[in-house]
C-alpha cells in the first residue's frame, strides 16, 4: 500500500503542469545560483591568493629596518574562503576578509564584500543557500498543500476509506511521494556541488564528509517542512485554506522568526557602539604600561621592578634593550585589554545565540541555518575563531619583533635595524578552521532542536492522520 | 451478509436513523427508497463504519461493523452517488491503485478483464479518467468491486445523473453481481430502476423503514403508489 500510494502520487505530481513548471523554475534558479556563486567564489579566491602572496612579499622584502617600525608597518591576516561557502555564504559577505595586524592595536576584519556593493545589493543575491533555505521549502508547500485536501474535495477519500487500507501506510505513501522529488533534487544539487568543489584547485581542502553532513541537515529541514505541510493538509478541509496556512508557516518560519530573532537578540544583548568600544579600550589601556611612554607611572614601576630583578642600578646595565622590553610589556597589557573587551563582545554574541536557539523551537529554519553556516565555515563563530587566531598571530609577531629588538640592541638604541633576511623568518599566518567533529559538538543544541522538529513533526503527522 | 439490528443514529435531538432492522442475503439486491433525509445515506455510512451508531448494531458477513470496522471493509465495495476517481490517472491505473489499497495486486491482464467485465470499452481502459463520463466512472467503480471480490456492495444513488442507457447498463452489471452471490444494498430515488434490479425494496421516511416489499410481487405502479402513500403525498389522477 505504501509503494502503491507512492507511485500513484508521483504519477499525479508529474502529470500536473504546475509541478513541472515549479520544478523547471527551481532547477533553473539553482543552476543560475550555482553558476553565479562559483564565479564569485573563483574571483574571491584568486584575489585572496594574490593579496596573500603580495602582502607576504612586501613583508619579506622590507630590507633592513627597526623591528618596531616593522611592527607599525604591519601585515595582514587573510581569511581563507572555504569550498562549502559556495553552497552557504553565511555571514561571509558582512564579516570582512582580512585583518590588519600591527603593534599596540587589535583591528577588526575589513573589506567585506557587502561594502563593495551598491545600494542595489539590498535586493539580495541569488545564492544556493537562498534556494536551499527559502525556495525549496516553498516548493514543498506548493507540491504538498493539497495532498490530503484534494482527496476530500475530489471525493476519492470515501472510496479510499471503504477499501479498508491502513491510514499510516497511506500517509507514508503520500509522504514518500512528496519527499522523493525533494530528495532527488537535493541529492543532485549536492552531487553537482561536490563534483564542482572537489575539482577546484588551491582553495582549501574540500571535504565530502562536510558536504554530506550539510546535505543531511538540509534533508532534515525539508522533512520537517514536508511533515508540517502534510499535517496541515490532513487537518483542514479545503485546499485553499491549506495553501494559506502552509504559506503562513513558511513566512513565519523562514522570514518572520529569523528577523524577529535578530531584533530580539540585539535588543536583549546589545553590542556596544564602535565609539563606546574604542573609549572603553582606551580607558583600560591607560591603566597599564604604554610601550611608547617611558615616563608614565606604570613604566617607572616596571623599570624599578626589572632593575631590582637583575640587581643593577641603570637600564644601560641590563643585558637587553629595555625600550624593547617595555614595548613588549606594553603589548602584553594591550593584548589583555583587547582580550577582555573582545571577550565581552563574544559573551554578547553567545547570549544572542541563546536567544536564536530559544526561538528555534518555533522555526526549523534557525537550527538549519546555524548548522549549515557552521559546516560551511561561514558563521560568526568561525569568524570569531579566525579573528582570535589572527590576534594570537599578532601577539606572537609582536613578541618575535620585540625580542629581536631587545636581544640585538642596547637601551636607548632606536637606530637598531634588523637584517633584511630577518623578516622571512616570521612564520606565515595559517588558519585552520574547526573540524567537522568539533563543529558538530559545538552545534549539539542545534542538532537536538532540529532532531526534535524532525521526529516531533513526523510523530504528530502520523498521530493526527489516524482520524482522517 | 448484511444485517442491522435496531440500528439508530442520533445527531443531538435529530433522529437520522431509528431502529432499523434489515437483512440482505447473498444474491439479493435491496433497494432503499426514500426522500432526501430519510436515512438512506446514514444507513450506508453506518454499514461502512464511517460513523458510529447511537444504538443497535450492524453486521457485514457476521462481523460487527463498529467493532471490526477494518475487517468488514475487506468484504464490501462502495460506490457513491458521484464516484470520483483520480482524473490524471487512467482507468487501469485507478483500478490498480484502489485494488492495491484493498491489498490486491493485479496483473495487467487482470485489470483489463475486470474493466471489460464491468462494461468499459477496451479502448477506454488506458485513457485518463478526466475524459470519462459519469457512467464510465461508475463502470470503473464496479470493476473495483469485482477486483476486490466483494461479497457486499453498498451503492448510494449510483444511477443519479446517468442517462437511461448508462443506467440500464449499470442495472445489468448489478444483475451480474447478484448472480455471483453479491449482496447489494442500494439507496436510490429511482423507483423504476429499483423495480428493475431489486429483489427487495424498502421505503424509508424520517429515519424509519416504513415498508419492506418483495420486488417480484409488486408492479411498478403499485410500488409508486406505496411510495407516495408512505411519503403522505396526495396521489394525483
Amino acid at each position: 500500500m505504501i509503494a502503491n500510494t507512492f507511485f500513484k502520487e508521483t504519477k499525479e505530481l508529474f502529470r500536473e503542469g504546475r509541478v513541472r513548471i515549479a520544478f523547471i523554475i527551481v532547477v533553473l534558479l539553482l543552476s543560475l545560483a550555482i553558476g553565479i556563486s562559483a564565479r564569485q567564489y573563483a574571483n574571491v579566491n584568486a584575489q585572496y591568493e594574490t593579496a596573500k602572496s603580495s602582502e607576504r612579499a612586501l613583508w619579506d622584502n622590507q630590507g633592513e629596518k627597526n623591528p618596531h617600525s616593522a611592527a607599525h608597518y604591519g601585515t595582514y591576516a587573510f581569511k581563507p574562503k572555504y569550498p562549502l561557502s559556495l553552497v552557504d555564504q553565511g555571514v561571509d559577505k558582512y564579516t570582512g576578509t582580512s585583518i590588519f595586524l600591527e603593534a599596540h592595536k587589535r583591528n577588526e576584519a575589513q573589506f567585506s564584500a557587502a561594502t563593495d556593493q551598491t545600494g542595489l545589493a539590498r535586493f539580495g543575491d541569488l545564492t544556493p543557500d537562498f534556494i536551499l533555505l527559502f525556495v525549496i521549502p516553498l516548493l514543498i508547500v506548493l507540491l504538498g498543500y493539497n495532498s490530503f485536501t484534494k482527496e476530500r474535495e475530489m471525493g476519492t477519500l470515501t472510496l479510499l476509506k471503504s477499501q479498508g487500507g491502513t491510514n499510516w501506510r497511506w500517509v507514508l505513501g503520500k509522504w514518500l511521494a512528496l519527499f522523493f522529488p525533494i530528495f532527488a533534487m537535493t541529492t543532485i544539487l549536492f552531487l553537482v556541488a561536490g563534483v564542482l568543489l572537489s575539482g577546484l584547485k588551491d582553495f582549501g581542502v574540500f571535504s565530502w564528509k562536510s558536504l554530506f553532513a550539510m546535505y543531511l541537515v538540509f534533508l532534515a529541514y525539508y522533512i520537517v517542512f514536508i511533515n508540517l505541510v502534510l499535517l496541515i493538509s490532513a487537518r483542514v478541509k479545503k485546499s485553499g485554506v491549506s495553501l494559506v496556512a502552509a504559506l503562513c508557516i513558511w513566512i513565519v518560519a523562514c522570514l518572520g522568526v529569523p528577523k524577529a530573532a535578530s531584533n530580539i537578540a540585539e535588543t536583549k544583548h546589545p553590542y556596544p557602539t564602535r565609539q563606546e568600544f574604542a573609549a572603553n579600550v582606551l580607558a583600560d589601556k591607560k591603566e597599564g604600561v604604554d610601550g611608547h611612554n617611558p615616563w608614565s607611572k606604570e613604566a617607572k614601576l616596571l623599570e624599578e621592578k626589572v632593575l631590582k630583578e637583575h640587581g643593577v642600578d641603570s637600564l644601560h646595565q641590563l643585558p637587553f634593550n629595555f625600550d624593547a622590553y617595555r614595548m613588549q610589556k606594553g603589548e602584553e597589557h594591550e593584548a589583555e585589554v583587547y582580550f577582555k573587551h573582545y571577550n565581552y563582545l563574544k559573551n554578547q554574541f553567545s547570549n544572542q545565540s541563546k536567544v536564536y536557539k530559544s526561538l528555534a523551537a518555533i522555526s526549523p529554519y534557525l537550527p538549519t541555518r546555524f548548522l549549515s553556516m557552521s559546516i560551511a565555515h561561514t558563521d560568526y563563530a568561525t569568524h570569531w575563531d579566525f579573528a582570535d587566531a589572527a590576534e594570537v598571530y599578532r601577539i606572537e609577531t609582536q613578541k618575535f619583533l620585540n625580542d629581536n629588538f631587545a636581544q640585538n640592541s642596547e637601551y636607548g638604541n632606536w637606530e637598531y635595524q634588523a637584517e633584511a633576511s630577518f623578516w622571512q623568518s616570521l612564520p606565515v599566518f595559517e588558519y585552520n578552521p574547526p573540524e567537522l567533529q568539533e563543529i558538530m559538538v559545538k552545534n549539539t543544541s542545534n542538532l537536538f532542536i532540529l532532531g526534535i522538529w524532525l521526529f516531533g513533526s513526523f510523530g504528530v503527522l502520523l498521530l493526527s492522520t489516524k482520524t482522517i | 451478509m448484511i444485517i442491522t439490528n435496531n440500528l439508530s443514529k442520533h445527531y443531538g435531538n435529530h433522529v437520522a436513523l431509528d431502529q432499523l432492522d434489515l437483512q440482505v442475503k447473498a444474491g439479493e439486491i435491496y433497494c432503499l427508497l426514500g426522500a432526501n433525509g430519510a436515512g438512506k445515506t446514514t444507513t450506508i455510512n453506518l454499514l461502512l463504519g464511517f460513523i458510529a451508531p447511537t444504538s443497535g448494531s450492524a453486521f457485514i458477513n457476521q462481523l460487527n461493523v463498529h467493532e471490526n470496522s477494518k475487517a468488514t471493509k475487506q468484504f464490501l465495495a462502495y460506490i457513491p452517488e458521484n464516484l470520483m476517481l483520480y482524473p490524471s490517472l487512467s482507468a487501469r491505473e485507478n483500478l490498480d491503485y484502489f485494488s492495491g489499497i484493498a491489498g490486491k495486486k493485479l496483473s495487467k491482464s487482470e485489470t483489463s478483464n475486470f474493466l471489460e467485465e464491468a462494461g468499459l470499452q477496451t479502448e477506454a481502459i488506458d485513457k485518463r479518467i478526466s475524459s470519462f463520463s459519469k457512467g464510465m466512472r461508475q463502470k470503473v467503480g464496479i470493476a473495483i468491486a469485482l477486483a476486490k471480490d466483494a461479497k457486499v456492495l453498498l451503492l448510494d444513488e449510483p444511477t443519479s445523473g446517468l442517462d437511461p442507457k448508462a443506467s440500464n447498463e449499470f442495472g445489468q452489471l448489478l444483475q451480474k453481481l447478484r448472480e455471483k452471490g453479491v449482496a447489494t444494498l442500494m439507496a436510490t430515488h429511482d423507483l423504476f430502476r429499483a423495480k428493475e434490479v431489486a429483489t427487495h425494496i424498502g421505503i424509508m421516511k424520517d429515519g424509519q423503514l416504513k415498508q419492506q416489499l418483495i420486488a417480484s410481487d409488486i408492479s411498478l405502479q403499485a410500488l409508486e403508489k406505496a411510495y407516495l402513500e408512505t411519503m403522505s403525498y396526495q396521489i394525483l389522477a
